[in-house]
């Protein structure tokens, strides 16, 4: 029993998530969805209830999209993420409340708004050529360029002329107020 | 007023302009180091004071050619405007002709509410010009933090909701952000710079009005000559102190700057990398970076992209103009002194690496000088250290001198000759501060004389309150910018990084802390109490010459922390100090703004345990948010031996939580689409027995967040 009640809960939840906050409806679905657990649970007792009440309602949104949308015949990922994005961007949750996974009538503006609902991230590609054309520094900081790519060669100079540089500068100093 | 077309530009005019404005430099420069040379040649001159004299040589020219564009920009209000603007080029009243426009938005993990609600008000504002059809927006993303990733997702698709807005406003993330910001652009040329003809690109925090916007786009189709035009954005939305100062000054002085910049380069602008209009395909066809000798930070990539992208388009012979008097374009500045260095730590990078291009062949005199500034603007600071601390060691020898000489301060001025009974170091110092401070002196007086323009400060007192109090604030930060330029300078020079302190937002979430103040400006108090001890110590004279450098040094936590705090700009605001025309009459788009923002801040952020990770949440748990990331995302073709590691990385996060993942693990997971829709349904049908207590309670709190509709530009 307390595996059935967390299977409730998650069909419940998974509604939720859905935005149906419609209790009325949300019940009537769970049960619906719930029953068709129960019957699949007799025929496969091993199968865990939260897993079959999981897999019911992707059944019944998968079918239930395909119907909205009319793409019957495509795999569940394709339709499982293709009818909760036509959802979202029609705001079907919202707007048609007690639509949601009702199997006996679709109305009309809700099927169409569903079917309108297209997601473009960019327009249609137009591809171009954009490399860096040649330059030409001029002598000294090519030399200056020849001179850095050697120095990272040897790490040990560079931190050579790193010490006589610092060590110069201290002399300096030190020259300067004696 | 007499239109001045680009494509008639008068060759001599400019010449006289330009020869004018330098030779003034010239002038400037040759007379201060006339007194300084007599003023360290008296009794000799050794090597200290020949290295002194040579330094001073140089940063006084850097603050001449400030002080002469300023000049210039004065002479030119002062006669009603230049009849040499780009904007003059656009006839009053017409209906302006416009073409295709993409409005790029590249972002790198900024606040995703401020880039959409900006982004919103941009829309809106074009759509009220009634030429919306011209335009296609682009948010360019390159963030790699899942939770800012998927919030941009989420937002963007809300925004094209409620705006309607699919198929003119597209976001696009990369999956690799090679070369930063010049590499995003790049990237949008390379896949949809065909399909238009201009570009405007915005910073993440930049707004521009519809009008500015077609205006541009305009300017462009009159002046086909025309590569670039940048805008001069102004700084707005301050809030704290520092960021209130920092918009002031902007606001007062730069209409003289920019006037005077104008004045002299004409078609030979520079680009600011932001607030600008872009002619699309001399851009792709002349503009991609090159790279430089060496290897970051000195080589390499070109960081400060922008100075470069204007000099490869005047090189190609596109002209590029700025256009100093367009209204409507506007950016916002960091909050605090420490923001503001990181910042500057990033710049200071870019611009050193311009000395490379300084005698690249083919470059315009101008592009020359503009990489040559954009250098001084940085290695001044450690110029400006040594010039001071070769100053101390001058003392300290004249001070320990068996034979010592009454200090110079006391030497009276003499020149051509003529002798005149003030101290020469003294003559030398006005000379000094009427350069750097009669710009400001003249802005107030030219804002002042406008009746309307005053009151939008908050009236002439208070104009002058906050003048007087932004010249005394700017005094005490500019020897901490100096020292963090010269430590960012060196820094780079020897191939190091800088490291910040995390910072610890308190309950207020107000600025700067203690902890923070005093890591970062920690050394600079310690130095300054030594160099003001020393110099006191040798000279008390001397230590009086120094003091307004040291005052500032010394006292640089409290001043960080005290500019740093909103709750002190808030104050300053209701009294009426550092008001700017936008804060007493905001622009429709500004007010909007900050409307937008204020409710979008108000809801509540997520719960504290799963708030790290809420993006991938998200786009898990979240059947619509997983649907659209999916969407987003292209089908890839993985080997066996990844599709192998994806799905341990999947049991793994579903069974231990995303606690101990790597960003770069939920970064591979959120960019595999076939790990995402398995993950949302292995999520729900997997009993709660086999989910993380991470998930457990993610799914027992989303549905408690989502109870009500969803509009989604939350924080």
């Amino acid at each position: 029993m307390e595996a059935w009640n967390e299977a409730y809960v998650r069909a419940e939840d998974y509604l939720r998530a859905h935005r149906i906050h419609n209790r009325l409806h949300s019940s009537r679905l769970i049960q619906k969805i719930l029953e068709r657990a129960a019957l699949r649970h007799e025929q496969n007792p091993t199968i865990d209830p939260t897993t079959a009440v999981a897999e019911e309602t992707e059944t019944m949104m998968d079918r239930w999209f395909a119907d909205v949308l009319d793409e019957r015949g495509q795999a569940h990922e394709r339709i499982a993420v293709d009818g909760r994005l036509a959802l979202l961007l029609c705001d079907g949750s919202q707007k048609w409340p007690y639509a949601f996974l009702d199997e006996d009538r679709i109305p009309e503006d809700f099927a169409k708004a569903m079917r309108a609902g297209v997601i473009q991230a960019g327009p249609d590609l137009a591809i171009s050529s954009m490399v860096p054309r040649p330059i030409d520094l001029g002598a000294i900081p090519e030399a200056a360029g020849e001179t850095l790519e050697r120095f990272e060669q040897w790490p040990m100079l560079r931190m050579l002329f790193l010490w006589l540089l610092f060590a110069g500068a201290l002399g300096a100093i030190f020259n300067a107020t004696r | 007023m007499r239109v001045f077309l680009s494509e008639q530009m008068n060759a001599k005019r400019l010449s006289r302009r330009r020869f004018l404005f330098f030779s003034t430099i010239f002038v400037l420069t040759s007379l201060a180091t006339w007194f300084m040379a007599d003023l360290l040649w008296r009794g000799g001159i050794n090597g200290v004071e020949v290295l002194l004299l040579l330094l001073f040589v140089i940063l006084f020219a850097h603050i001449a050619a400030g002080f002469c564009t300023a000049l210039v920009g004065f002479y030119v209000i002062n006669r009603g405007g230049d009849s040499s603007r780009i904007s003059t080029t656009l006839p009053a009243g017409e209906d302006w002709p416009l073409a295709s426009t993409a409005i790029v938005m590249p972002v790198f993990n900024e606040d995703v509410s401020r880039v959409f609600e900006g982004l919103r008000v941009i829309y809106r504002s074009v759509q009220e010009t009634k030429k919306l059809e011209h335009f296609d927006f682009f948010i360019l993303s390159d963030s790699n933090e899942p939770n800012q990733w998927i919030q941009e997702e989420v937002a963007w698709t809300e925004l094209c909701k409620q705006v309607d807005g699919f198929g003119r406003i597209f976001y696009r993330k990369r999956r690799q952000s090679i070369n930063k910001k010049a590499g995003n652009v790049a990237d949008f040329l390379r896949r949809w710079g065909r399909r238009y003809r201009y570009m405007v690109v915005l910073d993440a925090d930049s707004i521009m009005t519809g009008r500015a916007l077609v205006q541009l786009v305009a300017m462009m189709e009159k002046n086909p000559h025309v590569g670039i035009i940048q805008t001069p954005p102004r700084i707005v939305n301050g809030e704290t102190l520092y960021s209130r100062l920092q918009s002031f000054a902007n606001r007062l002085y730069s209409p003289l700057f920019l006037a005077g910049l104008n004045y002299w380069q004409q078609h030979d602008g520079n680009y600011w990398g932001h607030n600008a209009i872009i002619r699309i395909q001399p851009f792709i066809d002349h503009c991609s970076l090159p790279d430089l000798p060496g290897s970051e930070p000195f080589g390499g990539r070109i960081l400060s992209h922008d100075f470069v992208e204007a000099a490869l388009m005047r090189r190609a012979g596109w002209a590029v103009w700025l256009a100093s008097d367009i209204e409507g374009s506007y950016e916002e500045g960091p909050p605090t002194l420490i923001d503001s260095a990181k910042r500057d730590r990033r710049w200071c990078q870019g611009n050193m690496q311009h000395a490379w291009l300084l005698t690249t062949k083919g470059f315009r005199p101008a592009n020359r000088f503009h990489f040559l500034m954009g250098v001084m603007g940085y290695v001044s600071s450690p110029l400006w250290l040594l010039f001071m601390l070769l100053s101390t060691i001058h003392v300290f020898s004249e001070v320990t001198s068996l034979d010592p000489v009454d200090p110079r301060a006391q030497d009276y001025t003499s020149l051509m000759g003529y002798d005149f009974k003030v101290p020469e170091a003294f003559t030398l110092f006005v000379f000094t501060m009427l350069l750097i401070f009669l710009p400001k002196v003249v802005s107030i007086v030219v804002t002042i004389g406008r009746r309307e323009e005053v009151l939008r400060y908050g009236g002439s007192v208070r104009l002058i309150l906050s003048a007087v109090l932004e010249v005394f604030l700017s005094a005490l930060l500019a020897p901490v910018n100096m020292l963090f330029n010269s430590k960012f300078v060196i820094s780079i020079l020897l191939g190091q990084g800088v490291s910040w302190v995390t910072q610890k937002r308190g309950a207020d979430n107000d600025g700067t802390d203690w902890r923070e103040a005093i890591i970062t400006h920690g050394g600079q108090t310690a130095f300054g109490l030594v160099w003001g001890i020393s110099s006191f110590i040798l000279s008390p004279v001397f230590f009086w010459w120094l003091s307004p450098v040291i005052i500032g040094i010394v006292f640089s936590i409290p001043v960080s922390i005290f500019l740093g705090k909103a709750e002190f700009g808030r104050r300053a605001r209701t009294l009426g100090i550092f008001l700017t025309p936008e804060e007493t009459f905001p622009p429709y788009e500004l007010k909007k703004l900050q409307q937008n923002l204020a409710e979008c801040y108000r809801h509540l952020p997520p719960f504290e345990p799963l708030r790290r990770d809420y993006g991938l949440l998200q786009a898990v748990l979240d059947p619509y948010v997983n649907a659209m990331h999916v969407a987003l995302l292209r089908q890839r073709r993985t080997s066996a031996e990844a599709r192998e590691w994806f799905m341990q990385l999947r049991r793994r996060l579903l069974s231990e939580g995303p606690d101990k993942f790597s960003t770069k693990e939920k970064m591979a997971l959120l960019l595999d689409a076939d790990s995402m829709i398995w993950l949302h349904r292995e999520l729900w049908s997997c009993p709660a027995s086999a989910l993380a207590e991470w998930w457990r309670l993610a799914m027992r709190q989303y549905n408690v967040l989502t109870a009500e509709p969803n509009t989604a530009l939350y924080r």
